[in-house]
């Protein structure tokens, strides 16, 4: 297994903590600013788990999930961890990404304690190799 | 005299120092909850606890342990030094002899949330903020609005939709602008969230703003000066974000600090959520070090329907270094024992509160309590705001 994590998110703020924090563990972060370009990146990059935020400007993370998990192009991602991030900002998010097909749902603000430990939990860190 | 021995904030993961004069919500870096820091060594050489005995009653007695610098920044609505009261017939039933109930509903606004709201409106008013928003399961709503009104800040509140008919009441009647949402705390958390980015309001959610729980730690003190300067040996504390729970924590570590304890015996904490939104619980009892998102959660005492807390981990922490548990109840047995307080008793407790009672028959059936050991439970508000639910 690799080290390779997609996160798909559109807030730059985001993406540059979770870079880094994933970084100091070991992790690669791949990154797709677009719902369209997390589905492109996951069936065209090797991926190891996805980050997924919710609010995307042109898909959303519920359908980003839904085509994630039954691509054509790479049947692998059927099994691949994708973790929800979302704001909350509408009712029942959780609810419905785990049912769209993630695995665990998130909450933002995201601490990053328990990212590393939930990350951890589907892709053990490099650096505790 | 000093008025505050407050000296920094730290943030409770990477332990990144902040001023005490920038406004601030949670630690930027890993997005965790900031805490107060006073200085300890000089609070102890000057600060006479008995003689704060002798000052007039309130939350504010203690001021040197809170964080306003001037106290022209107080905006106070007379909050603290709530009852503690014995419950000989309830314990006499269950078989204990020392078992009371720190009643936090003759606060302001009849509820506990007045005494971090109080805290961290003051001190939103002192670093200059001129309008505050708050998500809400509801009695945090209405001491927002109050406190808010009283120091002539614009208030917004955003409050699930079939949150208790008195607290939107309450808040409207401050002045206070209310937005029902559908859904719970968390999905009201989200908009509020995107609301303060957008327009630039401060966001005094629990633990998001580094406060409130200072004004909550003082119900620690307050048990500490009512038991002589000891403190129970357990305490049973409803759950929805835990500020209560944290600020007690950490209120007994600085009494230690201070040399104002007796003795270095620490109550085991007990937390008390609801069978149907039990993410501590569920969390404590799976060794976990954070709460997995609650989802569904649904129970009638309100203010237990928080899916997850912003300080989950520092909630957990709490509960296992105290050598304490966490108890769900279900909602037929909280509502017996709201029952049964207000008939044994005379105390019309929220159902928050009488969570507590429920959680304490368990945990005597567990044997987890000794009958002559000093035990106080927490009422967190009244009754009289949850009438549209009792049915």
């Amino acid at each position: 297994m690799g080290n390779n994590v997609l996160y798909i998110e559109d807030n730059p703020d985001n993406m540059m903590l979770v870079r880094r924090a994933l970084e100091s563990r070991g992790y690669r972060l791949v990154q797709a600013l677009t719902g369209l370009d997390g589905v492109n990146k996951a069936e065209t990059e090797e991926v190891d788990l996805i980050l997924l935020d919710i609010n995307l400007p042109d898909i959303d993370g519920y359908e980003v999930a839904r085509r994630i998990r039954s691509s054509d192009k790479k049947h692998a991602l059927a099994y691949v961890p994708i973790i929800a991030v979302t704001a909350n900002a509408l009712k029942g998010d959780a609810e419905k990404a785990l049912s769209a097909g993630c695995d665990v749902y998130m909450s933002k603000p995201i601490n990053i304690r328990e990212l590393w430990a939930r990350v951890e939990a589907f892709v053990p860190s490099p650096n505790s190799k | 005299m000093k008025t505050s021995y407050l000296t920094d904030l730290t943030c409770s993961d990477c332990g990144r120092v902040f001023s005490i004069n920038e406004v601030l919500t949670f630690c930027p870096d890993c997005q965790s909850t900031l805490i107060s820091n006073y200085d300890l060594n000089a609070a102890r050489a000057n600060v006479d606890r008995d003689e704060i005995h002798t000052r007039s009653k309130g939350m504010w007695r203690w001021h040197e342990m809170l964080p306003i610098q001037d106290p022209e920044n107080i905006v106070t609505l007379g909050e603290g030094d709530t009852p503690l009261l014995r419950l000989p017939r309830v314990g006499n039933e269950l078989g204990l002899s020392n078992f009371f109930v720190k009643d936090e509903s003759s606060n302001p606004t009849g509820s506990f949330k007045a005494r971090g709201l109080c805290a961290a409106v003051s001190r939103a008013k002192e670093l200059g903020v001129k309008k505050v928003i708050i998500p809400t399961a509801g009695n945090a709503g209405g001491a927002m609005a109050a406190y808010a009104a009283r120091a002539g800040l614009q208030a917004m509140i955003y409050m699930p939709k079939d949150t208790p008919n008195a607290n939107i009441q309450e808040s409207r009647i401050a002045g206070a602008e209310v937005i029902l949402v559908e859904g719970l705390i968390s999905d009201a958390a989200g908009m509020a969230g995107v609301k303060a980015r957008e327009e630039g309001w401060f966001d005094v959610s629990t633990f998001k703003e580094p406060y409130r729980a200072e004004g909550k730690k003082i119900m620690g003190y307050e048990l500490a000066e009512a038991f002589d300067w000891t403190l129970p040996d357990v305490i049973l504390y409803p759950t929805g974000g835990g500020t209560g729970l944290v600020g007690m924590w950490k209120a007994f570590a600085e009494m230690e600090a201070l040399g104002w304890l007796k003795n270095t015996k620490r109550p085991r904490m007990v937390s008390v959520q609801a069978e149907g939104c039990a993410p501590i619980p569920k969390a404590f009892h799976a060794d976990a070090s954070f709460c997995d998102f609650w989802l569904g959660a649904q129970t009638v005492a309100s203010g237990l329907r928080v899916p997850k807390s912003f300080a989950d981990r520092i909630i957990l922490s709490n509960i296992r270094e105290s050598n304490g548990t966490a108890v769900a109840v279900s909602d037929k047995a909280l509502m017996q024992a709201q029952k049964k307080l207000a008939a044994m008793e005379g105390i019309f407790a929220a159902p928050e509160g009488a969570a507590c009672l429920a959680a304490l028959e368990e945990l005597v059936k567990q044997k987890w309590v000794q009958p002559d050991e000093k035990i106080v439970m927490f009422n967190t508000g009244s009754g009289l705001k949850y009438l549209d639910t009792m049915n």
